[in-house]
């Protein structure tokens, strides 16, 4: 029997008017168990809501403090909105609590709130709103999980993309994602009658009963109103050093209960007729539930692993196989390994699972495709899917572009010095570390010091080797003489294996695959003192990865640790996070633009100094390449910068090359007689008034550009001028066509006098290509046979957000059909990426990775393309061309415009499909569509590029450079 | 607790002007007039008294402005002079009756508001633009500065609310601007004429509709664009005609007093603006039968305009695509008369009656 105060006693609603309903519009269930401290604060801020017809249930789960006390105290200086009742014994859980406070509760709509947590001020009222303008049975907010002990409160919203503006829903079959991921039951208000009614009620003696009653009461729920409003602070407290053996017991049964409530939830849907939402479900499974456990795999024996596969694969084998292909590979793939019990395979997977760059399996290749690992593939179909990752590209990646699992097989301490052996083995996938190469290697040892360059101790690694499908290594390192902390600055260290494979590097990290491998105190020699810690003990990162730490004596710790909190901690706190931040604002845009302005533009000029850039320095390219080369060949005198972005291979070796964004880089623009790109330099620098812009642009427009697109005309009239003025730094444009003068001149407003109607000197190459039978070099660097016929597929940029560039056709099958006839080489656009299967090697070529694009236009035989300006250039080759419009009304509509109807003035077959690329190339040859098109490919040249005439770039030359000539 | 039985209260309306001329200060005294006929007791406060005053006429209910010309600049003199009229603005809400209101109509006006004594009236806040108007300007930080403990914060649509909500302005809610008149005689759609109606401004984009009538013109040489309306950018607008070649087929007819007779001669209503909030020309339009379209430049449009059922809407900026739907409409009578019928039909939803049933809810609701 459960006993209350104040449990007769009714508010009195006599001043309320007519339209308000007689009792509080709303109560709060605010649960406890042995929390005496805080309960008073959640109950505040109820209290304190700004809905004022609010009532508070306290629930007390027979708290063994003081809990009931508080309780009835808060209801004592409440009467009329505070009520406590008490469960006759502890229940273990909050669903029985929960149950009591609906039946307790008086409230139209109830809320659940634990003693622990606070309600938003406004969330009653917010609520209340929502449920009575939409007649909702169910109202749902944003629940905010607030750090408590974080130094700045962090918050992190909970599943916010789910509540980022208001909606109601008819059935949670319309919002899958509600019930499978926003498994709460506190940021939630329920109208009571719909509860009572329904008999809906939280599950008791099982953990986990949110999972089951918020399920529940989405099922149940006729309509469902989201708001965006913030309505709930879950505060997290972090619990630190929790790693005990009946930490693992619980740990066990924890899951086999999340287990069980998956199991009634499937039963639940399946009832309610919702089956539908167990695929969804399925999904967040795979992708969210099991990923939380299975990253704990590594550091957990193998009798937990046994138990923990038993009861995952009882559930996994009820899983939608069809979910697999909606996760993301890793996912599907751990969760394979899983249900196979793969331990060797499933371990590395999981690092990769925990290390999402991570290269962790040896792969293997088969009939063209790349596969995790050569188990399972030939006898299970369903493993090739699953198990297929040819996708992810990592056939295309070189070595020290991959992060490499590096698993550390020994940890051994020979004597009592601070002498450790190590030894490890490196995965090595689809061989990228050849046989016969070179390899070098060295650990290294650095402080985890965030911010400020970290100091570094370098061992050698005294043997490395292939051996089998690994690089295994093994080093002795003496701790105590390589690693000499600054005190109780550097706690952490972390040791990094650099592998040098014929001189390129890759760096791995060192992974503990087994717990309980690297154990036991080594000697230490601080720099500072020896007062706090002078031993380090090894330590196993979350991520896996072997770290040291110190070991701090504990009672100069207790000193330190006092120094730190204290006022001298805080102030050398401070002083360090603003020395971090004057850095940061030291090397920002805006003060190297004020460096630009203030200091390089008073340098005096130089002359003959020309920098030149090409697509933002992503290339050596284009126009500005070709004037560049025109200019060496005639054996100009000047000096020349090229500015690039990122890497600088490929990039001229007779010039001076300077990274974009850089000191040389401004210093170079400050001082220069000339500019030449393509695009911009950037849009802060101002110039100075004797330097000469030649801007070449990089290519005809079909897109609207400038001024006449929707994002320029929306600008306020400042922002446009401002705008302009970046736009009237440009001296000379160079001008293809009297198209380009109705276009681009005028879309960015350019005078009359700037234009220079020499057309394109990139384009040269390509006029004196025209009519040439001789195939290019090119030809045979891409190791094109002489019989086969080059296509090129050159699209234009997509945004695709997140996502990788795809082919919008099946390359296999392009290959499998034209492969005997041809080759084809792909480019993507430059901020675009493309993968292509080892299958169609030989047959489809990657040339994205090109800087410059006209050699392959000289070489290809047809071009296949959408709305690239490459088509303008190409033109001038009098080849076919091919356009492969698949999305060409979002593309006209839905994008920025276009100048000219694309269907009406196509040089060559539009097609829309897949299959209709495939007939028309099928149907007849290159020569046959050649001489069809060959009255609209004069039109369209004579149209677009009227001034190209294979001599821009000398006359360009003539123009400006001819002083320049030795005499 | 409650205001008077039969729901009559006082209403405090509180502005940056009671007589400037503007959108907000002819929403206040629509809004005060509405209240005032329900039987409430409303006073117009207005916090700052321009050079030019508009003249109001008689006006059925009391008016009170702070100062006599501006406040002084920012600084000490500033906020001494506030403390006094904050003073005095607890004086007059202290003579309230219980379940008054205070509805502060711009976030300037409530940097006086907050320092008055307010307790026992229930306050709200409001924004009359779009959350991505107020985002540009410096009246972004100052809304979740001021309007954060008011009881309500208004904007005008609940997507606006709902981003003010996502960024922490708990209390953001929304309530629509109400039509202000809805007439008997709908426009016969006859003139084959598309027309304009607002400031020549910047912010209003009539450059855009230059642009967007130099695409759709020619195809339709007996049409005309009539633009109403006067303002600072006249002379860069009309120069601009001209360099487009469009003197012909635009009429520049100045600004109107009598909206309705100017839409009974236009068959296609024309919005291209930068930003808005919820237009009130586009509302009027409406009422008058006439179609639109109108560059989606805020939650207000869509909220107003069912694209393609009562009107057509284009990506802002978009010149080509409003090209396209203008001729659309121009292009095709039956469509003109189907969409403007609906159009006048659907805009009901915000006709005073309604609207003012919003508020007093409201303000019911904000008591419980």
């Amino acid at each position: 029997m459960m006993f209350g105060v104040n449990v007769e006693q009714q508010p009195q609603s006599a001043t309320a008017g007519p339209a308000v309903p007689a009792g509080p519009a709303v109560s709060v269930v605010v649960i406890v168990y042995n929390d005496e401290a805080r309960l008073p604060t959640a109950v505040r801020s109820v209290l304190e809501q700004t809905l004022r017809g609010v009532e508070v249930v306290i629930v007390d789960d027979h708290s063994s403090d003081g809990s009931y006390e508080v309780a009835a105290r808060l209801a004592a200086l409440h009467p009329d909105r505070v009520r406590a009742y008490r469960l006759p014994e502890n229940s273990g859980g909050c669903g029985a609590p929960r149950n009591e406070g609906i039946r307790r509760a008086r409230g139209a709509y109830v809320l659940f709130l634990d003693s622990d947590d606070v309600l938003e001020r406004n969330a009653c009222r917010n609520m209340l709103e929502a449920a009575e303008t939409t007649g909702a049975d169910l109202v749902s907010g944003l629940c905010v999980r607030v750090h408590v002990d974080t130094r700045t409160k962090k918050e992190v919203k909970w599943y916010p993309w789910l509540y980022s503006r208001t909606r109601t829903l008819d059935s949670v079959s319309e919002l899958p994602d509600l019930l499978v991921y926003d498994t709460l039951s506190t940021n939630k208000c329920y109208r009571r009658d719909f509860l009572v009614e329904g008999g809906l009620e939280f599950p008791v003696g099982i953990h986990y009963e949110d999972l089951f009653f918020s399920a529940q009461v989405y099922a149940a729920a006729r309509r469902i109103t989201l708001i965006p409003n913030r309505v709930y602070d879950w505060n997290v407290v972090e619990r630190p050093g929790a790693e005990s053996i009946s930490n693992r017991r619980a740990e066990i049964a924890n899951f086999a209960h999340r287990m069980e409530i998956h199991r009634r939830v499937d039963r639940l849907l399946a009832d309610q007729g919702l089956a539908e939402l167990k695929f969804a479900k399925d999904v967040k499974f795979l992708k969210h539930d099991l990923v939380l456990h299975l990253r704990d795999l590594p550091f957990r024996d193998a009798s937990y692993r046994q138990e923990f596969a038993a009861l995952a694969n009882a559930y996994l084998a009820s899983i939608d196989p069809a979910a697999y292909d909606e996760v993301e590979p890793i996912h599907a793939i751990c969760a394979y390994l899983l249900r196979e019990r793969d331990w060797d395979n499933l371990l590395p997977a999981v690092d990769t699972l925990t290390n999402r760059d991570k290269v962790s399996a040896p792969m293997a290749e088969r009939d063209g495709r790349i596969y995790w690992c050569a188990e399972h593939i030939e006898e299970d179909p369903f493993a090739r899917r699953i198990l297929d990752v040819t996708e992810l590209g990592y056939h295309a990646r070189p070595v020290g572009k991959m992060f490499l699992r590096n698993e550390l097989t020994e940890y051994s301490r020979p004597g009592r010095s601070g002498v450790v052996r190590l030894a490890g083995r490196v995965t090595n996938p689809l061989g990228v570390i050849p046989p016969g190469a070179r390899l070098t290697a060295e650990l290294e040892f650095y402080a985890r010091r965030p911010g400020v360059r970290f100091r570094t101790f370098r061992v050698p690694v005294a043997a490395v080797r292939h051996e089998g499908p690994y690089v295994s290594w093994e080093a002795t390192a003496d701790i105590e003489k390589v690693l000499r902390p600054l005190g109780i600055v550097d706690a952490v260290w972390d040791v990094r294996l650099h592998l040098g494979v014929d001189g390129e590097r890759t760096s791995t990290r060192l992974t503990a695959a087994e717990p309980g491998l690297a154990t036991g105190q080594l000697p230490v020699r601080p720099r500072l003192t020896r007062l706090v810690a002078d031993r380090v003990e090894p330590h196993i990162s979350a991520r896996g990865h072997l770290a040291f730490r110190l070991v701090p004596d504990k009672k100069a710790n207790d000193l330190v640790v006092r120094g730190l909190r204290g006022t001298p901690g805080r102030l050398a706190k401070t002083g360090y996070r603003k020395a971090k931040a004057l850095r940061k604002k030291a090397t920002s845009g805006d003060t190297k633009i004020r460096l630009y302005h203030e200091a390089f533009l008073r340098l005096p000029p130089r002359r003959r100094l020309v920098v030149f850039e090409s697509h933002l320095g992503r290339q050596y390219s284009d126009s500005p390449r070709a004037i560049y080369e025109e200019m060496r060949r005639q054996g100009l005198d000047f000096e020349a910068v090229w500015s690039y972005a990122g890497r600088p291979d490929g990039f001229p070796s007779d010039a001076t090359l300077v990274r974009r964004w850089s000191l040389p880089y401004l210093r170079a623009l400050a001082r220069a007689e000339f500019w030449i790109d393509n695009q911009s330099y950037p849009l802060k620098l101002t110039k100075r008034p004797g330097t000469t812009y030649l801007q070449t642009w990089h290519g005809s427009a079909l897109k609207r550009m400038g001024f006449d697109e929707p994002s320029w005309k929306l600008k306020s009239r400042a922002a446009q001028a401002e705008q302009q003025r970046t736009l009237d730094r440009f001296d000379r444009f160079l001008i293809r066509s009297e198209h380009d003068v109705r276009t681009l001149a005028k879309a960015f407003r350019l005078r009359e006098k700037a234009l220079l109607r020499v057309g394109y000197p990139r384009n040269d190459l390509l006029v004196q290509a025209r009519g040439a039978t001789e195939r290019p070099p090119l030809a045979a660097e891409l190791g094109i046979p002489a019989d086969k016929k080059v296509l090129l597929y050159a699209p234009t940029f997509r945004q695709s957000g997140q996502k990788r560039f795809a082919l919008p056709f099946d390359v296999e099958r392009f290959a499998e059909t034209f492969g005997d006839e041809y080759v084809l080489l792909v480019r993507a656009h430059y901020l675009n990426h493309v993968v292509l299967p080892p299958s169609v090697r030989g047959r489809v070529v990657d040339v994205s990775g090109h800087h410059d694009v006209t050699p392959l236009l000289a070489l290809a035989d047809a071009l296949i393309t959408d709305y690239s300006s490459v088509m303008f250039d190409y033109a001038l080759l009098d080849r076919p061309m091919l356009f492969f419009t698949y999305d060409y009304d979002a593309y006209v509509h839905e994008g920025r415009g276009t100048y000219f109807d694309l269907m009406e003035r196509a040089p060559g077959p539009v097609v829309r499909t897949e299959d209709e690329l495939h007939a028309v190339l099928a149907g007849s040859s290159l020569e046959e569509q050649s001489v069809k098109y060959a009255a609209a490919r004069e039109r369209f040249t004579a149209a677009f590029g009227e001034y190209d005439k294979g001599t821009a770039a000398r006359r360009i030359v003539d123009e400006f450079f001819s002083d320049w000539r030795r005499k | 607790m409650s205001g008077q039985r039969d729901g009559r209260r006082d209403i405090f309306l509180v502005a940056n002007s009671v007589d400037e001329l503007g959108g907000v200060t002819s929403w206040t005294h629509q809004m005060a007039r509405l209240f005032t006929e329900r039987g409430h007791r409303v006073h117009v406060i207005g916090i700052a008294t321009p050079e030019d005053p508009h003249d109001l006429g008689d006006l059925p209910y009391p008016t009170t402005r702070l100062y006599d010309g501006q406040p002084p600049a920012p600084g000490r003199a500033r906020d001494a002079s506030m403390r006094d009229r904050a003073a005095r603005l607890t004086r007059i809400f202290g003579a309230a009756r219980p379940g008054a209101v205070v509805v502060v109509t711009q976030v300037w006006a409530m940097e006086w508001v907050r320092l008055a004594d307010t307790r026992g009236l229930t306050v709200v806040g409001m924004s009359h633009e779009s959350y991505e108007t107020a985002k540009a300007s410096s009246r972004f930080r100052r809304v979740l500065k001021y309007y954060a403990d008011v009881d309500r914060m208004l904007v005008l649509t609940r997507e606006d609310a709902d981003l003010w909500i996502g960024e922490g302005l708990n209390n953001a809610s929304f309530m629509p601007n109400a039509v202000p008149w809805l007439p008997d005689v709908p426009s016969p759609r006859t003139g084959k004429a598309v027309v304009s109606i607002g400031r020549l401004s910047d912010e209003k984009g009539v450059d855009m509709l230059l642009d967007t009538w130099a695409e759709v013109a020619p195809a339709h040489p007996d049409w005309t664009l009539r633009i109403y309306g006067s303002g600072e950018d006249e002379e860069l607008l009309r120069k601009q005609c001209t360099a487009l070649g469009l003197d012909d087929s635009v009429a520049w007819m100045g600004r109107t007093a009598d909206v309705p007779a100017a839409l009974r001669e236009a068959s296609v209503f024309a919005l291209s603006s930068r930003g808005e909030g919820f237009p009130l020309a586009l509302m009027e339009a409406m009422a008058m039968a006439v179609p639109c379209a109108a560059f989606d430049c805020a939650p207000g449009v869509h909220e107003i305009v069912a694209d393609g059922e009562d009107g057509l809407l284009a990506p802002p900026g978009n010149t080509a695509e409003l090209a396209r739907k203008l001729d659309l409409l121009m292009s095709d009578k039956a469509l003109r008369d189907r969409m403007g019928e609906r159009a006048r039909e659907n805009v009901r939803r915000y006709g005073t009656a309604e609207i003012v049933d919003r508020w007093e809810n409201l303000f019911a609701f904000l008591e419980r």
